[in-house]
């Protein structure tokens, strides 16, 4: 092992000025030189699981975090970062049975072998932890406000802190159950619960990620600002490299159980010294991809961690490596020249004067064919009827929602949850009834449909060959055309022959998402509807899906609805967008226009709300309100920062502001009919 | 979740192999294999004289003869492969029915499912055996007629567990997407839906088992089953008890058959529910 020292930035007396770039504003009292708050050295784990194969998790990780430092913890699934933070609270599962060698230490005790009352002081008064999912988190059988004072002592804590946390009117909130709050005030409930006592050093795994963006906006403000007034330290465990250049002062990137990449956020984003970081930050669906082009992926699959490598695990996917890459582990080396960066790229130096690649071919031109609407939705309503406190209630999930889809196009619906967007699609499919409006499919068109979740979509125990082989029956086709058939759709989507006898559960993730879509397409539908199907996927995947869908719809001449929670993803697959708030669409138009000059100010605050390297986000204030409830006049002038007194009493209809673009806000109604006036 | 089992079962049989089969397993394969070959291996036929009345167990009769003379060891192979066929006529039939009731209360409208359902509360909340054996006693005591009796009482269970996956299962994305992707209703309910039903039927059915050997054995006890000479277990053992103080193999050794039968049916049916809940 190499010196400590040297991996160990804020130990390193020779490192004293650069804990200032690395850690952020705030932190000026706090860096305590010789008393790293999280120090994790040659962490290995590896699960040991009968009749199954090892599983490699960590395989050599150190890990330091300075007083007051927000580092955040980057990788994919399997990459083994969730693992380090049930190591960091020491709380690792007992089955399958983990081997485990390594120090993690928190404030100087060992939360590997220190005895179990030990590790609970530690978890009691040093470390706070807040999950992705809070509801789980959280007792659903008890009063948040006890659960608060349980971690916080005294009920007038608990309200500071639930203050702290961002909660409007704490008092009343501590009478109510966890389910009875929004998932964002239950991330805020978690979060005051982890600050409670002050501890040094507070683990958030994948915080934000079940939120939408405006409240993961909101969030991430939240513990930039917990570190700035409590001065804990954050381990912040995220996929997204976005999230973590919003809050990160250093960023630590994982890669098949080992550190790839460390160093101070803002250089290693602007100059990854890693081809994963490198790659990673390529295939980035954000809001200034090139939609020209099919996006840039990474080629391969992730590493498993049952098949560890005996070289660098990124090798097989990496354009740069040697035959030295695949003999054994590249050691993290210090980045020459800048302090604090560590990678563990044995061709490091070359990687800074790398000429930027040349982008692949550009998309044929589209193909709208003028051939008229094949979808179209006029003043559709749907109504549920569900349970609200006690009685039946309705809940109005679509309000009049009006759309035409030109034959051949691809449309994006966004929106938050509870916008309407999915069940927009599910009525669009005919899977629900609406309860008035109409919506015409033209021809003969039998939309079929990509879902989020694509592994549940296939029936695990049928193969692949019968899944594909039964949508064909209808074109009674013999069994050599069908088989042929098979073939050609499996390559289409980049699959071959080996999988044809393959049950879903043998399959990766990724070829799972190929298979669904390869069914969606075998019989090539006129309108392929997408629910979310990028949402459940790492960023390095869900650019190979948006390409998949940007290619077969202009092969096949497809229609594309796609429905989405991320604007960056629908610019990439969208000609045009529709912006869905509480059952209505709130803006309209082409895409390059909704991102780029969004005109409603829930679209610009859905757009600022985007965590991108090298830009501040901005959240509007609060949350969607209740869809049971909702606003008179405009659903959105609760959060509106323009809203006046006009927006409670009149519900706005659509403003054209240019070809095909429609935003229903009443600022543009005044200002189109002052225009009309003039002329 | 019991939708992944059945694919993962079989996978995982075969990658297992052998080390996945146990007591109840083995016990189970060599019971059906010897109530097939019984006849075969059985020194005499059920009914013809052997021998000496009331011999007891030793080299010429392994357990003896009975009050007429027959060999008591043949009569309970016999009765073995009675007994266990029966068994397994009874479940099958029962699973079959159930499988149908089962599917149609749970995928058809939703009057029929009341309707089924009701049907199976009537039948639940009566206890089986006297169902059964007023089945038996209307319409006359023989071996089809008991069979017949306990069919009718033992669907319902089967018909309520497939139901209930049916609707759990129904509910999931992959049911959601193969009736979007334009196949057919029936082929959506017997490739998409029903086989996911069939881990928790099986290991339903192989727990009942031994429950429906039992039942079988009580209603000859009674004199309900198979009227004699038939070598039926159960009536072997009522009519043996009445000289169980002279000639105590003839009653015990039929005896032991309906415990081997039961015991080696619910160690299978455990294992398999062990199995089903691991995954």
């Amino acid at each position: 092992m190499p010196p400590e020292d040297r991996r160990d930035p804020a130990r390193s007396p020779s490192t004293g000025p650069d804990s200032a770039i690395l850690s952020g504003p705030g932190s000026a009292i706090l860096s305590g030189p010789d008393s790293p708050i999280l120090s994790v050295q040659d962490l290995h784990v590896t699960f040991r699981r009968p009749r199954r194969p090892d599983a490699y998790a960590l395989r050599g990780v150190d890990l330091t975090i300075g007083r007051g430092e927000i580092a955040g913890l980057v990788g994919e699934s399997g990459s083994g970062k969730s693992v380090l933070a049930s190591c960091v609270l020491g709380l690792l599962p007992e089955h399958p049975a983990p081997v485990v060698t390594g120090r993690v230490l928190v404030k100087g005790v060992d939360m590997l072998t220190s005895p179990e009352t030990r590790r609970r002081a530690v978890r009691r008064l040093d470390l706070g932890s807040v999950f992705q999912d809070p509801m789980s988190s959280l007792d659903p059988t008890m009063r948040v406000g006890r659960q608060v004072v349980e971690a916080a002592g005294s009920a007038e804590e608990a309200v500071r802190l639930l203050t702290a946390a961002g909660i409007p009117d704490a008092e009343s909130r501590m009478r109510v159950y966890p389910h009875e709050l929004s998932g964002g005030l239950r991330q805020r409930v978690m979060i005051a619960m982890a600050v409670a006592g002050n501890p040094a050093l507070i683990v958030a795994d994948e915080p934000t990620t079940a939120l939408d963006v405006t409240v993961q906006a909101q969030i991430l403000r939240l513990l930039r600002r917990l570190r700035d007034d409590f001065g804990c330290s954050v381990l912040l465990i995220t996929h997204d490299l976005g999230v973590a250049s919003q809050v990160c002062d250093r960023l630590v990137v994982l890669y098949g159980g080992r550190l790839a990449e460390t160093g101070p956020t803002t250089p290693m984003l602007s100059e990854p010294r890693h081809p994963y970081t490198a790659s990673l930050l390529r295939s980035r669906i954000s809001l200034t991809s090139d939609v020209a082009r099919p996006l840039p992926t990474m080629p391969g699959e992730p590493p498993r961690p049952t098949r560890p490598l005996p070289g660098c695990a990124f090798a097989p996917r990496c354009d740069l490596r040697t035959d030295d890459c695949e003999k054994a582990p590249p050691e993290p080396r210090p980045v020459p020249g800048e302090p604090g960066r560590l990678s563990a790229c044995l061709r490091l130096d070359e990687l800074a004067e790398r000429p930027a690649e040349p982008g692949s071919a550009s998309w044929p031109p589209n193909a709208v064919s003028g051939r008229g609407p094949l979808l179209t939705l006029r003043n559709v309503h749907q109504r549920f009827r569900v349970r609200g406190q006690g009685r039946h209630v309705r809940l109005s999930a679509l309000s009049g929602v009006d759309l035409t889809v030109e034959a051949g196009e691809s449309v994006a619906i966004v929106g938050e949850s509870g916008s309407g967007k999915s069940t927009l699609l599910r009525a669009v499919a005919g899977l629900t009834p609406v309860s008035s409006g109409a919506i015409e499919l033209g021809g003969d068109a039998r939309p079929q449909i990509v879902f989020q979740d694509a592994g549940a979509s296939l029936t695990p125990w049928l193969s692949v060959a019968t899944l594909l082989g039964e949508r064909l029956s209808r074109l009674r086709l013999s069994k050599a055309e069908t088989r042929r058939h098979i073939a050609r759709t499996l390559t289409l989507v980049g699959l071959g022959d080996d999988v044809l006898h393959a049950k879903p559960g043998a399959l990766s993730g990724g070829q799972r998402q190929r298979v669904a879509m390869a069914r969606a397409i075998i019989d090539p539908p006129e309108l392929l509807l997408c629910d979310e199907p990028t949402s459940a996927l790492d960023a390095s995947r869900a650019a190979g899906v948006l390409n998949q869908i940007g290619e077969l719809r202009r092969e096949l001449g497809m229609t594309v609805l796609f429905v989405t929670h991320d604007l960056g993803a629908a610019r990439v697959v969208a000609d045009r967008i529709a912006v869905m708030y509480l059952g209505r669409v709130v803006e309209i138009g082409p895409a390059d226009a909704v991102v780029g000059s969004p005109a409603h100010p829930y679209t610009q605050a859905l757009v600022s709300a985007i965590p991108e390297p090298g830009r501040a986000i901005a959240a509007p204030a609060g949350e969607a309100p209740d869809p049971l409830r909702p606003p008179s006049g405009c659903r959105f002038r609760t959060r509106c920062p323009a809203a006046r007194a006009e927006c409670a009493s009149r519900a706005p209809a659509p403003v054209r502001l240019d070809a095909g673009h429609l935003v229903d806000c009443l600022l543009y109604e005044e200002r189109t009919t002052a225009g009309s006036a003039a002329s | 979740m019991t939708a992944i089992l059945t694919s993962t079962r079989a996978s995982g049989r075969l990658a297992g192999g052998l080390s996945r089969l146990n007591g109840g397993l083995v016990a189970v394969a060599v019971i059906t294999l010897l109530a097939v070959l019984g006849p075969l291996v059985a020194p005499h036929t059920a009914t013809e004289a052997a021998g000496v009345p009331f011999t007891p167990p030793g080299a010429s009769a392994l357990f003896g003869t009975d009050d007429v003379g027959h060999d008591v060891f043949s009569r309970v192979l016999y009765g073995l492969r009675l007994s266990w066929l029966s068994a397994l006529a009874v479940v099958g039939v029962g699973m079959l029915i159930g499988l149908v009731a089962g599917v149609l209360a749970g995928l058809g409208p939703r009057w029929l499912d009341e309707l089924l359902m009701r049907i199976t509360d009537g039948f639940l909340a009566m206890p089986g055996a006297l169902v059964a054996i007023a089945v038996v006693a209307a319409i006359g005591p023989s071996l089809e007629h008991t069979l017949i009796g306990v069919s009718v009482v033992w669907w319902p269970y089967y018909a309520r567990i497939v139901r209930g996956e049916v609707r759990a299962i129904r509910s999931r994305p992959h049911v959601e997407a193969a009736r979007l992707s334009g196949i057919g209703r029936l082929r959506v309910a017997t490739h998409h839906v029903l086989p996911g039903t069939w881990s928790s039927l099986v290991v339903a059915a192989s727990l009942d088992l031994g429950y429906v050997v039992l039942t079988l054995a009580g209603l000859s006890f009674l004199g309900l089953g198979a009227p004699p000479p038939a070598p039926e277990l159960g009536a072997m053992a009522t009519q043996g008890l009445s000289s169980i103080l002279t000639a105590w193999w003839i009653p015990v050794f039929p005896g032991i058959g309906v415990a081997v039968l039961t015991f080696a049916a619910n160690l299978s049916g455990d294992r398999l529910q062990a199995q089903s809940g691991r995954i």
